[in-house]
């Protein structure tokens, strides 16, 4: 569906991220530039501490980088506040992480309305539709610890896509689940990506970053490959 | 699902932590109203009773002690006397409109544990108690009495029946003395209710003070000559054996007898409901720092800064309005206990309950307990506002 004309959805010029920890300086993202199209679905791999994560965070404005530029849907995120970032990230990213985050007094359904009561976007019907989307319809009034991992996972992912953002980020989504589990997250990622959505996920797993249709490698806060397989 | 849910889950998933903290907020707030109340009533109380002394200034014996007042107010036995020739001296004083001569006795008897409070009286008695409503007449002969409304109704008296006087003629080998109710004073709700009124002769003829007074209330022609009046009293001949108090004065010293006690309840109940915050602030700050990475996750999703804040500070203002709440209901249960102690430990207090329930100052109470508890919030939800996203996912590594 990436056509010629059409512009990049995140949009990374010289990236960089330190940080100050005590006197020394630790450069966990160094001058990393790349783009990516919408409808794209890229793995991001490398080794531990590497700066995947804090690569994901910047892409997600959940970080600010300490200089270069970034623009994630059109927007450009240089000098943007604190409540500018946070409604850039309400409206255009899900977050996947790879410990869940559900919240333990909510049921699966409000677990995914969650995003809602901050957007004030009223989404019950929705939310519905995702959890049937995810295979969680029968789950809708459980909580959290009645649920396995891959449940919790796709409740997660189900929270992540409420708000109807385009890019969905997702850290490590498989760390925590055993290989079937894993299989069938990969499985729904790759069905979303399917559909248009553009899906950035960090993983250690390579039959995870087999899935993916990029695969960007970080080695010591550089970009060091980038492949369309 | 809404906000406020998210508020009482998080509340809810602490259940004995919460409960702790509103209790904490109930007994601080409950402190807070029932010495505010009690200092209402204690105040009012004894305008109220001075007010109906109708007298602008009390003449007492020199030598009593300095609360003849409140002997004159609640009814007692007087450990000193005045003469009645100094009746003549103070009632042609300049200004002076009315003076009331009284010998006042309490009495114990058998049958009741509080002493009957007999008091002399002339009918000058009557131009200063003009709120008093008597069925009946003020006694014309010796044989007669005016009784209390409560004396009346513990006697089974009604105006014209006699009856024979509790705690009199007990030691008389003849036949106890049966007097003639002339008169019942309706109601006052203050002390006269429980006060039996004879003439001033008799009286002083039954407790063998003849020509002696206990004390003589004044009534000026003009309040404004108080200052005059006072010291030409305390000038006159006689003026050495009396001791003149300007009843306005009386508030004040008896403000002054209660201060130490009123400061020290005073600081008592402020330190609670401190505490109290100090507590709820303290149970909100763990409850964030526990959840911080769920706050992350909240952040990431499109959480503002401020909508965190809100969270948090709406926990703190659930919890103390609660607790807040829950202390007025204790306040009303532990009451009269609470002013049965305080009491204990007060020189001198009104009669009547002090500590009532009073819409307006519980409302005032529930309102300085929120805001005092929303103060201490600030904290926590400044703390809640500043988790950034990103911290909160490395931090812990737990669902
Ligand atoms: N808040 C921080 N303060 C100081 N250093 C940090 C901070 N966050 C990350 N780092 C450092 O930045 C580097 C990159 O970290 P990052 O979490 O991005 O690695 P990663 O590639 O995600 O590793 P992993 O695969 O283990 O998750 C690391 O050296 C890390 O220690
Ligand atoms: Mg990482």
């Amino acid at each position: 569906m990436a056509t010629t004309t059409e512009k990049p959805i995140i949009e990374a010029q010289n990236l960089s991220r330190e940080y100050a920890r005590g006197p020394e300086h630790v450069n966990a993202l160094s001058n990393v530039s790349f783009h990516v199209m919408p409808g794209e679905m890229t793995a991001i791999v490398g080794p531990s501490g590497a700066g995947k994560s804090t690569l994901l965070h910047l892409i997600g404005c959940m970080d600010l980088p300490t200089s270069g530029s970034l623009h994630i849907d059109g927007v450009d995120t240089a000098g943007l506040k604190d409540r500018q970032l946070t409604r850039l990230r309400r409206d255009s990213v899900g977050f996947v992480f790879q410990q869940f985050g559900l919240i333990p007094t909510l049921n699966v359904l409000e677990n995914v309305l969650m995003p809602t009561l901050f957007s004030g976007r009223q989404e019950a019907a929705r939310a519905l539709q995702l959890l049937e989307q995810v295979g969680l319809a029968h789950r809708a009034k459980h909580r959290p610890h009645e649920l396995s991992g891959g449940e919790m996972q796709r409740t997660a992912i189900a929270r992540a896509l409420i708000n109807s953002p385009r890019i969905l980020l997702a850290d490590e989504p498989t760390g925590n689940l055993d290989s079937a589990s894993g299989a069938e997250v990969l499985q729904l990622f790759k069905s979303l990506n399917s559909k248009g959505l553009t899906v950035v996920l960090v993983t250690h797993n390579e039959s995870a970053a087999a899935t993916a249709s990029r695969r960007m490698t970080i080695a010591d806060g550089q970009l060091v490959a980038d492949i369309r397989q | 699902m809404n906000r406020l849910m998210l508020v009482f889950n998080s509340l809810l998933r602490r259940r004995m932590r919460s409960s702790v903290t509103v209790l904490g907020v109930a007994i601080g707030s409950a402190a807070l109203f029932s010495m505010l109340s009690f200092e209402k009533g204690y105040q009012d109380g004894i305008r109220a009773e001075l007010d109906h002394l109708g007298a602008h200034v009390l003449v007492a014996p020199k030598g009593c002690p300095y609360d003849a007042a409140s002997m004159a107010l609640h009814g007692a036995s007087w450990p000193c006397y005045l003469k009645e020739e100094y009746l003549q001296r103070v009632r042609s004083t300049g200004g002076v409109a009315t003076v009331a001569p009284l010998l006042m006795n309490a009495v114990y008897s058998t049958q009741s544990s509080t002493p009957t409070v007999y008091v002399g009286a002339d009918s000058q008695i009557l131009d200063l108690k003009r709120d008093w409503r008597i069925d009946g007449e003020f006694p014309q002969d010796s044989g007669s009495c005016l009784l209390g409304s409560s004396v009346a109704h513990s006697l089974n008296a009604t105006v014209g029946s006699s009856v024979q006087l509790p705690g009199i003629g007990l030691d008389d080998a003849t036949k106890p003395p049966m007097v003639h109710v002339s008169g019942i004073i309706r109601s006052t709700g203050q002390s006269d209710d429980t006060f039996v009124y004879l003439p001033l002769d008799r009286a002083q003829a039954l407790f063998k003070r003849p020509h002696q007074l206990t004390h003589m209330l004044v009534r000026l022609k003009d309040p404004n000559m108080l200052e005059r009046v006072v010291s030409d009293l305390r000038g006159c001949d006689a003026g050495m054996d009396m001791n003149v108090v300007p009843v306005a004065h009386v508030f004040r010293s008896i403000q002054n007898l209660v201060n130490t006690t009123r400061m020290l309840l005073a600081c008592v109940a402020f330190a609670g409901l401190f505490a109290a915050c100090a507590g709820v602030s303290n149970a909100i700050m763990m409850s964030v720092t526990e959840r911080t990475r769920e706050i992350g996750v909240m952040r990431a999703a499109g959480a503002s800064r401020g909508d965190v804040f809100g969270l948090v500070l709406a926990e703190t203002g659930i919890t103390t309005t609660v607790g807040a709440v829950i202390g007025m209901l204790l306040a009303m249960a532990s009451g009269p206990a609470v002013e049965a102690w305080i009491r204990s430990r007060l020189p001198f207090s009104p009669n009547g309950a002090l500590i009532k329930p009073d819409p307006g100052l519980m409302g005032l109470c529930v309102l300085v307990s929120v805001l005092t508890g929303l103060v201490s919030g600030m904290a926590p939800a400044i703390r809640a506002s500043r988790i950034s996203p990103v911290q909160a996912m490395r931090d812990s590594e737990v669902m």
